[in-house]
């Protein structure tokens, strides 16, 4: 590669923000956007899948490129998808809380979609942090969700191999918090610090040495765009999570309430598929796999994919399986 | 030989600053943004490793050990002073906002007791601060100890004939490899969460006392402060909660469903 095309990759890569599928905004609220996808081939004509992405980081993970989305491989098994983009919380927002989140915004996203619909409930794709919202949301709305998908997604906080969860045992989180909103930079470097040779060192040099072409370069640009565009986080959900999920494990110990009204997830009796990355190192295998004892589901499956945390969204491997494997789990539901 | 990653580097090196193309290091400004502190790393990393790779081929085993051990030190030196992302984050700024000396331990007396106090605790929290880091620094360097050791034990004497590009990526990941596990190690242990925990405790509470000091002046200028700001929120925040709520009411089979509880079974 020349001198300019090494500079011209790069700078060609570095509007991944959009995503790379056509949609529409549906609804909004406050900064929330609700998009609906085009449909790229024959849709099944089955429920709308509503994908609920995590707070920190961005959505467009999902729809990186046309080669790495898990969304346009979705369109392709003609899954009809929503997708939540919460957007940029601002210092208006620190107040904002997880009832909020899920109360509010995520039920307002439902409850359009069903009246749009005409539909009585549709199926949930909570990713990460979104799983544990569409998983607070279900279990106090199970009449309005039909299935619930669990992607790399924190149910037992306090698992060994939960490097985070150790970490912020004992931070003071409502100091850190101090009522504002917490930086997006912030943690950043918490979640750099979780393995700093591979994801400050390594990765660049890999880059620098593998004589990448064009493609790997855009490529890694959009993953590197992606990584560093960390929206702040609502201070009082975001003390609400840390405290009640990661320092007070309450899922497990059955003890969250949303807004006064208490989750119990053993009341969850909806056909629940969880997606597990085996190399996670942000949300430990186990973390996940801990939700089948917890649920009351009697139509539970798990599947476990040899990846890491983000290359469950955008590895080669994930394109090819875990679309199918979603659109083939929900064809006979 | 084309293959040459010590040559390939040296070429990526004067392609990110062709000004200077025979520059042997591209510290400062330009090390500090892009790729230019990697590409120093990578030359420094391709020289250390060169030599190890030409010292330990046909040497003695002790020979080769010993260049094996040294290299390790190398990689072990070399990243002794790298920072651990989240101490340019957190806590960032701490170390500007210390108290002038002379308020020091002195006891607080007088119209400026007040303010006085709060230098001393933002004194404190700033010494806290300090004394976490220097905990973290030295838990970092034992993993570096321990990863330079692992690495030594892992290198094998290369085989004559060159040294390929793909040796020295190799040499490289195991390194990282070993870096990684014996870091792993290290931030699971406990004096680490204690530490990092300190860290972020003594760097929130800092930030509280600026806050206070600077919401002090700005009430002296009559500016709007922070916390007069957050009041306003709750309000807001409340009128809108009770605008919902009136909403719904307006509207029965939403507001139904907003406050049922979460008993029923799901409809399958």
């Amino acid at each position: 590669m020349t001198g300019a095309s090494f500079y011209a990759a790069p700078a060609a890569a570095s509007n991944g923000a959009a995503g790379c599928s056509q949609k529409d905004a549906v609804w909004e609220s406050g900064k929330l956007r609700l998009y609906r996808y085009r449909p790229i081939a024959r849709p099944t004509g089955g429920v709308p899948l509503l994908i609920v992405y995590a707070l920190v980081n961005r959505p467009y993970m999902l729809d990186l490129q046309e080669d790495r989305s898990l969304i346009r491989g979705l369109l392709a098994q003609g899954v009809d998808v929503y997708l939540i983009d919460w957007g940029y919380p601002d210092g208006a927002d620190r107040l904002t809380t997880l009832a909020d989140y899920i109360d509010d915004y995520l039920a307002g996203c439902v409850n359009h979609i069903l009246k749009a619909r005409r539909l009585s409930a549709l199926n949930l794709l909570g990713v990460c942090q979104g799983g544990v919202l569409s998983l607070c949301f279900s279990a106090l709305h199970p009449q309005r969700v039909r299935n619930l998908i669990t992607m790399v997604t924190p149910v037992d906080f306090h698992t060994p191999a939960d490097l985070l969860s150790k970490w912020v045992s004992k931070i003071d989180i409502a100091a850190w918090v101090n009522n504002g909103n917490v930086s997006g930079d912030a943690l950043n470097q918490l979640f750099l610090s979780l393995m700093p040779f591979r994801l400050t060192q390594q990765k660049y040099m890999h880059l620098l040495t593998g004589s990448p072409g064009r493609a790997h370069i855009e490529n890694f640009m959009r993953v590197e765009q992606w990584i560093f565009d960390s929206p702040d986080q609502a201070g009082a959900a975001f003390q609400e999570f840390v405290t009640w999920f990661y320092q007070e494990n309450r899922l497990v110990e059955n003890c969250v309430a949303i807004g006064g009204r208490k989750i119990d997830l053993r009341a969850l009796r909806l056909p629940i598929l969880n997606l597990i990355g085996t190399r996670d190192h942000l949300v430990p295998p186990d973390a996940s796999l801990a939700l089948q004892r917890l649920v009351g589901s009697a139509d539970y499956t798990a599947l476990e994919f040899d990846l890491g945390h983000i290359g469950m969204y955008i590895s080669a491997r994930a394109q090819r399986e875990v679309p199918a494997a979603i659109a083939n789990w929900l064809a006979p539901r | 030989m084309d293959n040459d990653l010590w040559r390939h580097w040296q070429e990526l090196a004067s392609l990110w600053n062709p000004a200077a193309p025979d520059a042997p290091s591209r510290s400062g400004l330009e090390g500090t943004f892009g790729l230019g502190s990697f590409t120093d790393a990578a030359e420094r990393f391709a020289a250390a490793a060169r030599s190890f790779l030409d010292g330990a081929a046909n040497a003695s085993a002790p020979a080769a050990g010993e260049a094996a051990r040294a290299f390790g030190d190398f990689l072990r030196e070399q990243f002794t002073e790298f920072r651990l992302p989240w101490s340019s984050g957190i806590g960032a700024g701490a170390a500007q906002g210390a108290p002038p000396p002379s308020m020091g331990d002195s006891p607080a007396f007088g119209a400026t007791r007040e303010h006085q106090q709060r230098w001393q605790r933002m004194a404190e929290a700033s010494r806290r601060i300090g004394d976490a880091q220097r905990r973290l620094q030295r838990l970092w360097c034992d993993a570096l100890r321990e990863a330079a050791a692992a690495f030594a034990a892992r290198l094998v004497p290369p085989h004559p004939g060159g040294v390929s590009a793909e040796a020295l990526r190799e040499l490289y990941d195991t390194w990282i490899d070993c870096a990684e596990e014996a870091y792993a190690r290290v931030a699971h242990g406990e004096a680490f969460c204690n530490a990092l925990a300190e860290y972020v405790n003594a760097s929130s509470q800092w930030r509280r006392e600026l806050q206070a000091s600077i919401e002090h002046m700005a009430k002296l200028l009559d500016l709007p402060t922070r916390g007069e700001i957050n009041t306003l929120t709750r309000r807001l925040k409340s009128v809108e909660e009770l605008l919902r709520a009136a909403k719904n009411k307006r509207k029965p089979r939403v507001a139904a469903s907003r406050t049922r509880p979460a008993r029923r079974k799901a409809k399958q």
